[in-house]
């Protein structure tokens, strides 16, 4: 009798990862998609309706590269420890103080206008490094996890930030809600375009910059040398807690720059307010693990996860609510992690069952 | 007189935080037994959401009249999401950072949709305090530490006493122990890995979500969404605290909840120091608790690494390697 069995791939081919990986989120899409018919809604006249609001006009499309840049900053500060296999689970903290530490520069500092935004840059980047500062040390020196300091130090930040808009840096004027102040000085515009600023062109630089540190340079090659073996990584001499530090500084500097270009980039963001962080951490960790450490997939996912958010936001007036976006994000997820998992294994006809147990 | 002053304040405080940190304290029991068995359970912030909305949804739509039926069918909700996450990671053996992230997203957002339409309908079915004796009412210390919900006690001494007991003292404990430390050694001696784990993992979701329905049936009480606020992933820290131990867990928890009400003291009783009202002061108390969270887990290993040996602060050998019998 012939029996299928699974069989453990010993070396896991990335490109076949990366399909199972899609193939999961996928699967749990329609798997979605069947929840939603379930409960009386129809999917195809949602994704209709979604597809209408992003192609019908320029202001859809826009929209959606608008919210792709933030998401996309804090997944390739996600992506870049994936390839140490660290979780920064903390981006969308570090988004927050580089947003804090720039709004801080541009409300305060009198300067020309360039001279400003390369302050509030400056400020944005050591803010998001500075974030994670205390748990890089603590992993690579203590071995302390990464996850739980991380994504603790994200309420301080989402604290810190309402202190601010509340407290000392608040907005007194007569219209202002809750807010900080706004910045004077904002980031040139794309021409051609009604809402894009040049912000969009940073993660694509960023993420091009790293698919070539991680194809041609001697650093890139020792980071993953680290994060296959760390071990063998020391014994071929190369000192892994003061690399994995930089890496991890690395992180958060791309996801407070996020945060600065966000406020200087996005129009109506010029403040620092409640719904300023709108999740992009968690979009960005949902992009960078579909993505998985490939920084070009990770732009391809970026544009999506975006389309689905900006769909998201759109359908709200449409008895959608945002709160399914996040369910969506979880079951995605899911999907995610199982054909991780599937991508090992393969179908095999178990007919030598036999001659398998006496090779072994 | 001032130590009169400072006793007030400090039992006010403690009477304030005990049932602040009920949540967590169960979350967190059920983050370690999860944990115990080897499984890296993140979803908690997840679990409290789902068990919090089904509660509510128990009282104000089922028609249940009972506090504690409530919490059940919040924590049967929650227990069943926990089922869901058990069987990816342990039947798949999915990645457990991934597939614990998408229960505590996906909880949210779940709630959060099912409690849409509830925001701030206030909560009348709710536990009523115990009173032991009134003869103790006249004692501030006594009145502090006895006048609580029947939840509190549960949380506090039952639940934490039986939890130590089922695992230090019993040889099933002992067995579910080693499947977290070893689980090759346990499937050798006989110990079902499989079962263990799922078993675990559910009970653990379901004191999780048991938290979130005390929230709603007692301490906000009313439904909001985002309600577990971030409670569920202070949870996972308490658990690295308290280094495994129930009653350690639980002294973890209970100094977060004070922090917590130092906040809400400070804003309720108007403390103003120069240059920091007590709106920024409340704000600076409220990063507190993550931040001294963030300590107490650099504690142990700053010790361990700096030769003070502390005992046993590590974690179960194989929390989140997902077990295969093919692969030893």
């Amino acid at each position: 009798m012939k029996a299928f069995r699974l069989e453990r791939q010993l070396d896991l081919d990335p490109r076949r990862a990366a399909f199972y990986r899609i193939l999961g989120a996928l699967c749990a899409l329609v798997l979605s998609a069947l929840v939603l018919v379930a409960t009386g809604r129809n999917p195809v006249w949602i994704l209709g309706q979604a597809i209408d609001a992003i192609f019908s006009r320029q202001r859809g499309i826009e929209g959606v590269a608008l919210r792709a840049t933030p998401i996309l900053m804090t997944a390739l500060a996600v992506a870049l420890s994936l390839r140490l296999r660290i979780w920064n689970i903390g981006s969308g903290g570090q988004f927050l103080a580089g947003a804090f530490a720039a709004v801080g520069v541009g409300i305060n500092l009198d300067a020309p206008g360039w001279v400003v935004l390369f302050a509030m840059a400056a400020a944005g980047t050591l803010a998001g490094a500075a974030w994670i500062l205390v748990p890089a040390l603590a992993r690579a020196y203590w071995g302390v996890n990464e996850i739980i300091t991380t994504l603790l130090l994200n309420f301080v930040a989402v604290q810190l930030c309402a202190w601010a808009a509340l407290g000392f840096w608040r907005d007194e004027g007569a219209f202002a809600i809750q807010s900080t102040e706004s910045i004077k000085d904002t980031l040139p515009g794309i021409p051609g375009t009604e809402s894009l600023s040049i912000a969009l062109f940073f993660p694509l630089v960023i993420a091009g910059v790293l698919w070539w540190v991680f194809r041609s340079t001697r650093a890139g090659y020792e980071i993953d040398m680290i994060g296959g073996n760390p071990k063998a990584a020391a014994f071929a001499g190369i000192n892994v807690p003061r690399r994995m530090v930089a890496v991890m500084l690395v992180t958060g500097a791309i996801a407070g720059l996020g945060g600065m270009i966000q406020l200087a980039g996005s129009p109506g963001a010029q403040q620092l307010n409640a719904g300023f962080s709108a999740q992009y951490g968690l979009s960005g960790f949902i992009v960078a693990t579909i993505a998985a450490g490939s920084f070009l997939g990770l732009v391809v996912a970026g544009f999506l996860i975006a389309a689905m958010f900006f769909a998201g936001l759109v359908l709200q007036t449409r008895g959608l609510s945002v709160y399914i976006i996040l369910a969506l994000y979880g079951i995605i997820l899911i999907g995610v992690a199982v054909g991780e998992m599937a991508a090992r294994y393969r179908l095999v006809r178990a007919e030598s069952e036999v001659a398998v147990t006496r090779q072994t | 007189m001032i130590l009169g002053l400072v006793e007030g304040a400090l039992l006010s405080l403690i009477k304030v935080a005990i049932p602040a940190s009920t949540v967590v304290v169960l979350a967190a029991l059920g983050v370690m037994l999860s944990e115990r068995v080897g499984v890296l359970n993140l979803g908690g912030e997840g679990l409290i959401g789902i068990g919090a909305v089904y509660a509510v949804i128990a009282v104000t739509e089922w028609g249940v009249t009972s506090p504690w039926v409530s919490m059940l069918v919040g924590m049967i909700a929650a227990a069943l999401a926990g089922a869901f996450f058990a069987v990816v990671v342990v039947v798949f053996r999915a990645n457990q950072v991934l597939a614990g992230l998408a229960l505590a997203i996906g909880g949210i957002g779940l709630s959060n949709q099912l409690g849409m339409n509830r925001n701030g309908t206030p909560i009348t079915t709710l536990f009523s305090e115990v009173n032991p004796g009134d003869k103790f009412t006249s004692n501030a210390v006594m009145e502090t530490f006895l006048f609580h919900d029947p939840v509190v006690y549960v949380a506090y001494i039952l639940l934490p006493a039986a939890l130590w007991f089922l695992l230090f003292r019993t040889r099933h404990g002992m067995n579910m122990r080693a499947v977290g430390e070893n689980p090759a050694a346990a499937d050798a001696a006989g110990v079902s890995v499989l079962w263990a784990r799922l078993g675990y993992t559910v009970a653990g979701s379901a004191l999780a979500g048991a938290g979130g329905a005390y929230m709603v049936l007692s301490f906000t009480p009313m439904w909001a969404p985002d309600i577990a606020r971030g409670r569920g992933w202070v949870a996972l820290a308490v658990v690295i605290f308290g280094a495994w131990r129930p009653f350690r867990v639980v002294a973890g928890a209970l100094l977060y909840g004070a922090m917590i009400s130092l906040g809400m003291t400070a804003q309720a009783r108007n403390w103003n120091l120069p240059f920091f009202g007590a709106r920024d002061l409340s704000f600076f108390l409220s990063m507190i608790p993550y931040l001294v969270t963030i300590v107490a887990i650099l504690i142990p290993a700053g010790a361990a690494k700096l030769g003070r040996r502390i005992r046993s602060t590590s974690a179960p050998g194989g929390l989140a390697v997902p077990y295969s019998r093919e692969e030893r």
